[in-house]
């Protein structure tokens, strides 16, 4: 339940995050669970540094050390940010900073009404919740059966079922339903079609107009996606790509060459060709291995449908080698 | 509606791809767009996204203009209808001679013709190349040409995405270069939602930090930010474009760092005499008079509402208003203690965005935040956070620190013709995040 409010301390039920020498782990807070044979037994994590009681988290306060047989960790209470790091996986997921950029693409804001799919394994879901509670609605679906239903139970464990409505549905097929239609402020799509769902999204987006996003990883689902929205007249369609880097940070000692006595004479003979001494630094060293693609990003705003331009010409421009269809190519003005 | 064009709204006026934010303070208020003056008569009542087109008055060489109510921007490459195209530029001999107006021809042109899609064909027909160019360059001017003569714009409502790009655009160093990517990650990383105290020292980015932060709080929530600033006023510009309605804004405490830290540790003095002071005249006496005032203040047993008062100054060097002598004390003084009595409870975060070495400022500031809560710092170049690093990581005080630093790309997405366009905005600084331990 600890994703809902702040808390100051450890309660049965919660999700704590452990925070051990710069790794996370998410603990479910129960003093007892079930193990293979299906007894009821303790509940013991085991970490790298030994093993951990979870019972004694209860009453603990969040942010305080947790002592370990082999060291010692910190409790934190979990955000949407550890838990991407943290949860276990069921899909491929999306991260930190493009969920960041979503949100702030999609205009959302505590209020807003949000359309989802798929949910996968719900690590935007928790973002978007955490966005637009408490007057606002996340409504996310999931073709597969299965993990709909797990992220359903998870909402529910996490205390923020309120706030979503995860429902199993094919929305390329079947569209988000009538009664969506007309509700939502914003639609965030992360499937393999997303240009197949823009009909859909132009239902399902109020009167007054709202924006949409798509993240596909290959470029040739961005084209598609485009010229599908282009032919529905969204407008401030763009395309863009964040990423992340974390520097590290250390402190180096390096030598020091000092090749300026060469000037003179010197009385000193023979004089020794080295380093004649260090200096410090703190230096940020890029990784050399950090993600260098995740997916792109396709924003658009569907203005009102007083504003939306009407279609003139279709947009396709094909790079033809005959010059023959050139005439064809050009008739399409109405 | 909410969803008309009021006065006294702040909105966004977009032409091409152009934006710009302007206070709509009076029907007929003026923007200048680029060379042209165009008057804003009529756009009040309207909705949103609406589309109006410029319409020059008499002599159009001043370059002054009124606005009307368009169906639709009507796009060059819809009205201007090309029947040949080259297949490959093999012919295309680029000598400056091809266009067979002259400079004058084409000034005359311009002010004769009462439309753009005009005085583009007349140059196309008077071309002698355009019909060689293949089918993707003659798109390719013809979208150089509407951006020059491009005569509609439409109006936006804005918000915190468009007002992030349009400060970014137009002078990132006025707002420490914080692109939009590290913004959003700046609301994430500190989890800001509807409910909590947040805790932001700003001091450089036009209130744009604020604006973000106060946006993910929400209306009508329980959320309150302490926006602490060194100036003698806050830098607002976003601040106030985001329209927010007056019950949000006033969940945004803005005070002066030295004042309210002098509130929080020392209380208000209970010493009733007046204020002394005599009007000074030097300009940067200011702080030293607020000083002053403020410890001979008496603490107001109640705290009273008082919220009128001129702010919309988006520079720190503005005056303090001069303080009414008699019981009425100026809005600082109430924000102080209402900041002094929210930082009582704790905070559920801290965001630093400033100029200053952010040393000390993290060293005194993190005291107020409760365990296990986080805290983000941005500044744009790498080194004074690199320093920061590895005091905290000396103290243990924190976990899952982290620097960071982002990239963004921007596509053309056209059929055959994708590709990253040509320029990034490359500079968008480092962010310092972790969380505070007990
Ligand atoms: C990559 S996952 C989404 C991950 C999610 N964004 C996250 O951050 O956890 C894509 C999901 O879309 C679902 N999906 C694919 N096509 C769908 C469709 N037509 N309707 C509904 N869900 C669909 C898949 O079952 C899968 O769970």
């Amino acid at each position: 339940m600890s994703f809902r409010n702040y808390k100051d301390k450890i309660e049965e039920g919660d999700t704590a995050i452990l925070y051990l020498s710069n790794n996370l782990y998410a603990i479910d807070v129960r003093p007892e669970m079930k193990n293979k044979k299906g007894e009821i037994v303790e509940n013991v994590y085991q970490t790298p540094f030994g093993a951990l009681k979870v019972r004694t988290l209860i009453g603990a306060n969040y942010g305080s050390r947790v002592e370990l047989s082999k060291g010692w960790g910190h409790v934190i209470q979990p955000t949407p940010e550890l838990w991407s790091l943290t949860l276990p996986h069921r899909t491929q997921i999306i991260y930190t900073p493009d969920i960041s950029m979503i949100l702030l693409q999609l205009d959302l804001v505590p209020g807003s009404i949000v359309i989802e799919a798929g949910t996968g394994s719900g690590s935007l879901t928790h973002a978007l919740i955490r966005r637009v509670r408490p007057h606002g609605h996340v409504y996310t679906f999931d073709f597969h059966e299965h993990r709909s239903k797990v992220a359903q139970e998870e909402f529910q464990e996490h205390g923020i079922a309120d706030f979503v409505t995860a429902k199993h549905r094919d929305v390329l097929a079947d569209g988000f339903g009538e009664e969506l239609n007309g509700k939502a402020d914003a639609v965030f799509l992360d499937l393999p079609s997303p240009w197949i769902g823009v009909p859909h999204v132009l239902n399902a987006i109020k009167n007054q107009g709202g924006r949409f996003c798509s993240f596909s990883p290959c470029i040739e689902q961005v084209q598609r996606t485009c010229l599908a929205l282009q032919d529905h007249g969204f407008q401030e369609i763009s395309t863009m790509e964040v990423l992340q880097t974390e520097i590290k940070i250390t402190r180096r000692t390096i030598p020091v060459r000092d090749l300026s006595f060469l000037k003179q004479k010197s009385s000193v003979s023979p004089v020794e060709e080295k380093p004649s001494s260090d200096t410090n630094y703190v230096v940020g060293t890029w990784p050399q291995s950090t993600p260098g693609h995740t997916g792109y990003l396709t924003v658009a705003t569907l203005p009102p449908p007083y504003a939306r331009s009407k279609p003139k010409k279709t947009t396709k421009v094909e790079n033809d080698e005959k010059s023959t269809e050139n005439g064809d190519k050009m008739a399409v003005d109405e | 509606m909410a969803n008309e064009i009021k006065i006294g709204d702040y909105i966004v006026i977009q032409k091409h791809n152009y934006k710009k934010l302007h206070k709509f303070n009076k029907s007929d208020s003026t923007i200048n767009l680029g060379k042209d003056t165009i008057n804003l008569e009529g756009l009040a009542g309207c909705p949103y996204f609406s589309v109006f087109k410029l319409i020059p008055k008499s002599n159009k060489k001043k370059r002054e203009f009124t606005v009307e109510l368009a169906e639709e921007a009507v796009k060059l490459t819809d009205e201007i209808d090309i029947k040949v195209s080259g297949n490959d530029n093999r012919n295309i001999l680029d000598d400056g001679r091809s266009q067979k107006l002259s400079a004058a021809d084409i000034e005359t042109l311009k002010t004769d013709s009462n439309k753009a899609s005009d005085i583009v064909e007349t140059l196309i027909s008077n071309s002698n190349t355009f019909h060689n160019k293949t089918e993707f360059s003659q798109d390719k001017y013809l979208r150089k040409k509407e951006k020059k003569y491009f005569e509609y714009f439409q109006v936006l409502k804005p918000n915190l995405r468009i007002i992030s790009e349009i400060m970014y655009k137009l002078e990132p160093n006025k707002i420490q270069n914080l692109r939009i990517d590290t913004l959003s990650q700046i609301i994430t990383m500190v989890n800001i939602h509807c409910e909590g105290n947040h805790l932001l020292y700003d001091s450089g980015s036009n209130g744009l930090v604020a604006a973000a932060l106060l946006s993910a709080i929400g209306e009508n929530t329980t959320g309150k930010l302490v926006h602490m600033h060194p100036g003698n006023m806050s830098q607002k510009q976003a601040l106030l474009a985001m329209n927010f309605p007056e019950e949000q804004l006033a969940r945004c405490v803005s005070v002066n760092v030295y004042s309210a830290l002098r509130q929080f540790y020392q209380g208000c003095d209970t010493n009733n005499s007046a204020p002394q002071e005599e009007k000074t005249e030097g300009t940067e006496e200011t702080s030293m008079k607020r000083k002053h005032e403020e410890t001979s203040e008496e603490c107001p047993s109640k705290k009273s509402k008082q919220d009128n008062e001129n702010e919309p100054s988006e520079n720190d060097n503005t005056n303090v208003p001069d303080p009414p002598r008699e019981n009425k004390k100026p809005k600082w003084h109430f924000d102080n203690i209402a900041a002094s009595e929210i930082l009582q409870n704790k905070m559920d975060s801290l965001v630093i965005a400033c100029k200053e070495d952010p040393q000390n400022i993290f060293n005194e500031l993190v005291s107020f935040v409760k365990p296990g809560r986080p805290f983000v710092i941005y500044y744009n170049v790498a080194e004074p956070l690199q320093q920061l690093y590895m005091q905290l990581k000396m103290q243990s005080n924190v976990a899952a620190l982290k620097l960071t630093c982002n990239w963004m790309r921007n596509y053309q997405v056209l059929p055959d013709r994708t590709h990253p366009e040509v320029t990034m905005n490359a500079s968008s600084g480092f962010l310092l995040s972790g969380y505070v331990l007990k």
